[in-house]
């Protein structure tokens, strides 16, 4: 059955169980994924996917229960579950349901239709030839990847809350693989955007140019210099750290910007933005995962910290309002939170000018291992990085498999300038400048 | 879950446009989770997740489409979805099925499911609280107990159809600590194919007093140097190593397509001849192991490199075609959403004879990890990276004080060689090993080996 009617029993049911608060929410994907390996189409993926989640407050505690197949007992089975969960929670904090009738601001329609699987199979094999026309150094290995993706989120709750949103993502991933007779290297590149809109030739180049520049670096020596990252290193960073901007880590003692709001916590060149309308967003959004409208904030205002991002629940203990960054991984987790659009705000310097400041040093544009080398409670991380170095002002030699060790909160601190090349890398979740940072170790040779 | 007469008219529509192999798979999945922070139960997830994928093989070709819907009408029209997308024609194949049951080497005495909320919650605040409980230094812990009955079914052209019941459960435990201002964490996470029976030889008290003990040694020590030095890496969880430096770069998914290091390198040496290397996915009642794979291939010991030498890849149906080899029964999908592909199980370095006692000897100033966090690796050049969670200097031939925040980094190819001590004490850690059809359970292992050079990233 669709989704209205599994609402249907699903009201029923709660109103027989005497469960006057609850929420429904519901999200479904359908995706088609098109790969090409050497010069034909060799997968192809269509899949339809998503599940229903009921949250109810029985007793003042939240209970959950989700499903995947929508039928007439599972309806029931959820409310019978998530009000028995209920009743083993402990949690003394107090649970709330979006109300109704709240202003959203609307979304720009987005132009153009999804791509036909012809459309998308005729772009993937012009785009991996792109690849192997690019540079005599192009192997077998390189990929092309075309993506289309629709996914639906409604929410409907007892309050008067109905909400439903459609969002559309097309995009290609390209990796190139390149070897110069000794070793291997290999890139990848993600565009997402209108297939028509992609510029092939561009994409494909930038892929392998990068596979390239990879092959025979060095190892960088080991020491103390300051550090440029690149927009894409400096986007995963962030990424990495985004839960220290989380009330609830904050709440509970895993981050160490508790009762920091009002203080300089980073260089007056750093300002932190969340920006869930953000135009490079594929999918940008009103309401967040309880309901509530979204907006564009400051988390750092020329290094001076602004605001933890909040849902209901984590507002209410700290006696304000809710920020609108619940969120949910997947329709059946607990409802967290998170950014939408994080990304550090572009400064006036370019990227050469900036490398003229460094002087000597070291270029990162590639981290590695970061759920691993990053600890988000002490800040402390160690990660694998490749890029060049930086020698007077200029971009050098490639060095490789060497570590950048440092800590988030004094990373924050030491950022002594930010360029103006602004990017948002991947599915622009997170995006910054190139920003220089003094006094990070290196440990390479 | 679906009848055979269904599967068979599923997989006609399935080769009706030409196909030379289609498969259905279909799962049916319950997971608990209980969660606690701040001495509370905070939530709880009970999930259902259920769907059906069917997959066409046209030569070096894969199709497959995914649904919700497992009613005969939804898995007709998700067949026919794939046979479109294969491409135009008419074609027939006569579909036999003969159930197969290839039974299960892995008991399960208490099923979690037929278990009350209550009794669950009772094992986490055990564990829970002997972390809180551990020293006055623990600011925060946070736990969960997870328990998954995941239920298969595959059918395919090659007359196969069978099920199987995958039932597994996990506990962890992190802890904070923080002395003098210095914040640091500890994690334990062991997890087992088993029922709730697991708590019988897995204290979960003793699991929260290893994430305690780690947070708060942490939180007391300096940071670790940096540079090239040797290393020991103990048992358990120091598999990973392994994992990274070698296992995902013997995965048909890299091989069958030249992205790994290791392609074309069967029967030479690669790894230092002190090294053994096994993936095996039959250890009764192991986190990683399976009866059978998601393409129905029953799991088995695969020799991956013996005495140095390369011996075998972990391979999968599809990718197995075009490297012309067959399945080792590695084919692995987190769920019927992902396409499966080649995967590792329970991997480990076999015991050698050195004592642990002469491989920290036999450094004069080094890193002794005692416990290794995640890791990752590029296949393509094998150059890879874990963190180290809990690190010990080492100063002539003794092991000396705590080190915090060392991460290791280097070359698989490279890496292999240097790794010229093997202990005789196997042990195995849990993880959840991620990869491009999704999160899957995965042991890896070894004894303490020694690494005569490595670049170890500190400050």
């Amino acid at each position: 059955m669709d989704f209205n009617g599994f609402k249907q029993i699903v009201i029923e049911k709660c109103a027989q169980l005497g469960i006057e608060e609850y929420e429904l929410y519901y999200q479904s994907a359908a995706s088609t994924s098109v790969s090409a390996f050497q010069h034909e189409i060799n997968q192809f993926t269509g899949a339809t996917e998503g599940g229903v989640c009921l949250r109810c407050i029985v007793d003042g505690k939240m209970g959950y229960a989700s499903t995947e197949a929508l039928t007439a007992q599972q309806a029931e089975r959820i409310v019978e579950k998530a009000a028995e969960n209920a009743t083993v929670l402990e949690s003394e904090e107090q649970v709330f349901l979006c109300e109704g009738g709240q202003t959203y601001i609307p979304l720009e329609e987005k132009k153009g239709a999804m791509p036909t699987t012809e459309e998308m199979i005729n772009k993937v094999l012009a785009t991996q030839e792109k690849l192997y026309a690019a540079d005599p150094a192009v192997i077998d290995g390189c990929q092309t990847q075309g993506v289309a993706e629709s996914c639906e989120i409604a929410i409907y709750n007892s309050k008067g809350l109905d909400l439903h949103s459609k969002t559309d993502l097309t995009g290609l991933v390209v990796v190139a693989v390149v070897t110069d007779g000794q070793e291997m290297a290999n890139d990848y590149q993600i565009k997402l955007a209108q297939f028509d809109a992609i510029d092939a030739d561009k994409l494909a180049a930038e892929a392998v140019r990068s596979a390239i520049a990879k092959l025979g670096g060095e190892v960088a020596p080991t020491g103390q210099y300051p550090v440029v990252f690149s927009p894409e290193a400096m986007s995963d960073l962030l990424q990495t750290y985004a839960s220290v901007f989380s009330s609830r880590a904050a709440q509970k003692g895993l981050s160490k910007l508790a009762g920091k709001e009002g203080e300089k916590i980073a260089s007056d060149a750093v300002t932190l933005v969340d920006d869930p309308f953000h135009p490079d967003a594929p999918m940008p959004r009103n309401f967040d995962a309880e309901g509530s409208p979204t907006y564009k904030k400051n988390l750092i205002e020329n290094g001076v910290f602004k605001t933890l991002l909040y849902n209901l629940k984590t507002a209410a203990v700290d006696g304000r309002k809710t920020t609108g960054n619940a969120s949910k991984a997947g329709y059946a987790g607990a409802v967290g939170i998170s950014p939408f659009t994080l990304y550090l705000a572009a400064g006036e310097l370019t990227e050469e000018q900036l490398l003229q400041k460094a002087g000597n040093g070291v270029y990162i544009n590639s981290l590695g291992g970061l759920h691993a080398g990053a600890n988000a409670v002490s800040g402390d991380f160690s990660l694998q990085s490749a890029g060049f170095m930086i020698e007077n002002g200029r971009r050098t030699t490639a060095v490789k498999s060497f570590t950048v060790a440092g800590n988030f909160y004094e990373l924050l601190q030491n950022i002594t300038a930010v360029a103006s090349n602004l990017e948002l890398p991947g599915m622009a979740h997170f995006g910054s400048p190139s920003v220089l940072v003094e006094g990070l170790s290196i440990a390479g040779k | 879950m679906i009848s055979r007469e269904i599967c068979k008219k599923v997989l006609q529509k399935a080769v009706s446009t030409g196909g030379d192999y289609a498969e259905i798979f279909a799962e049916n999945t319950t997971k608990y989770n209980i969660a606690m922070i701040a001495d509370k139960v905070d939530s709880i997830s009970d999930a259902v997740i259920a769907g059906a994928a069917v997959r066409v093989y046209k030569g070096m070709r894969s199709v497959m489409a995914s649904t919700v819907d497992t009613s005969e009408a939804g898995l007709l029209r998700c067949a026919e979805q794939a046979a479109e997308a294969l491409g135009q024609g008419s074609a027939a194949m006569d579909i036999v099925l003969r159930e197969r049951i290839f039974g299960d080497i892995h008991p399960i005495r208490t099923v979690p499911g037929s278990v009350g909320s209550k009794e669950k919650v009772e094992i986490l605040k055990a564990g829970y609280f002997a972390a809180r409980e551990y020293s006055n230094a623990i600011t925060q812990v946070t736990g969960n107990l997870l328990d998954v009955d995941h239920n298969i079914l595959v059918a395919n052209t090659e007359e196969l159809y069978t099920q199987d019941r995958q039932i597994r459960t996990w506990i962890s435990l992190s802890a904070v600590a923080e002395i003098n201002g210095e914040t640091q964490t500890g994690s334990c996470n062991p997890g087992c194919r088993m029922g709730l029976e697991m708590f019988e030889t897995v204290d979960p008290r003793e699991v929260g007093i290893h994430a305690a003990r780690q947070a708060v040694t942490m939180a007391g020590a300096g940071y670790c140097p940096a540079g090239v030095m040797p290393v020991a890496i103990d048992n358990g969880f120091g598999g990973v190593i392994f994992h990274e430096a070698c296992g995902h770069s013997l995965e048909a998914s890299s091989v069958a397509y030249g992205r790994s290091q290791f392609a074309g390198k069967l029967g030479q040496q690669i790894a230092n001849e002190k090294v053994t290397a096994i993936d095996d996915g039959t250890i009764p009642n192991a986190w990683g192991s399976i009866n059978i794979d998601d393409e129905g291939t029953p799991s088995r010991k695969n020799v991956l490199i013996e005495n140095g030498v390369l011996k075998s890849y972990m391979i999968d149906k599809f990718n197995g075609r075009r490297m012309g080899m067959v399945s080792t029964g590695n084919a692995r999908r987190e769920s019927y959403a992902y396409t499966p592909t080649s995967r590792m199980t329970n991997t480990y370095i076999a015991p050698g004879t050195d004592r642990n006692e002469d491989i920290i000897a036999s450094i004069e100033y080094g890193l002794y990890a005692k416990e290794m966090g995640g890791g990752s690796v590029n296949p393509v050049t094998g150059e890879f990276n874990f963190a180290v969670n809990e690190g010990y200097l080492i100063r002539n031939g003794k092991i000396c004080e705590p080190v915090r925040g060392a991460s290791l980094v280097g070359k698989g190819s490279e890496i292999l060689r240097n790794i010229d001590m093997v202990g005789t004490q196997l042990d195995m850690g849990q993880g959840m090993c991620g990869s491009s059809s999704g999160s899957v359970p995965t042991n890896v292992g070894q004894p303490m080996i020694r690494v005569s050079s490595i670049t170890v990233g500190g400050r």
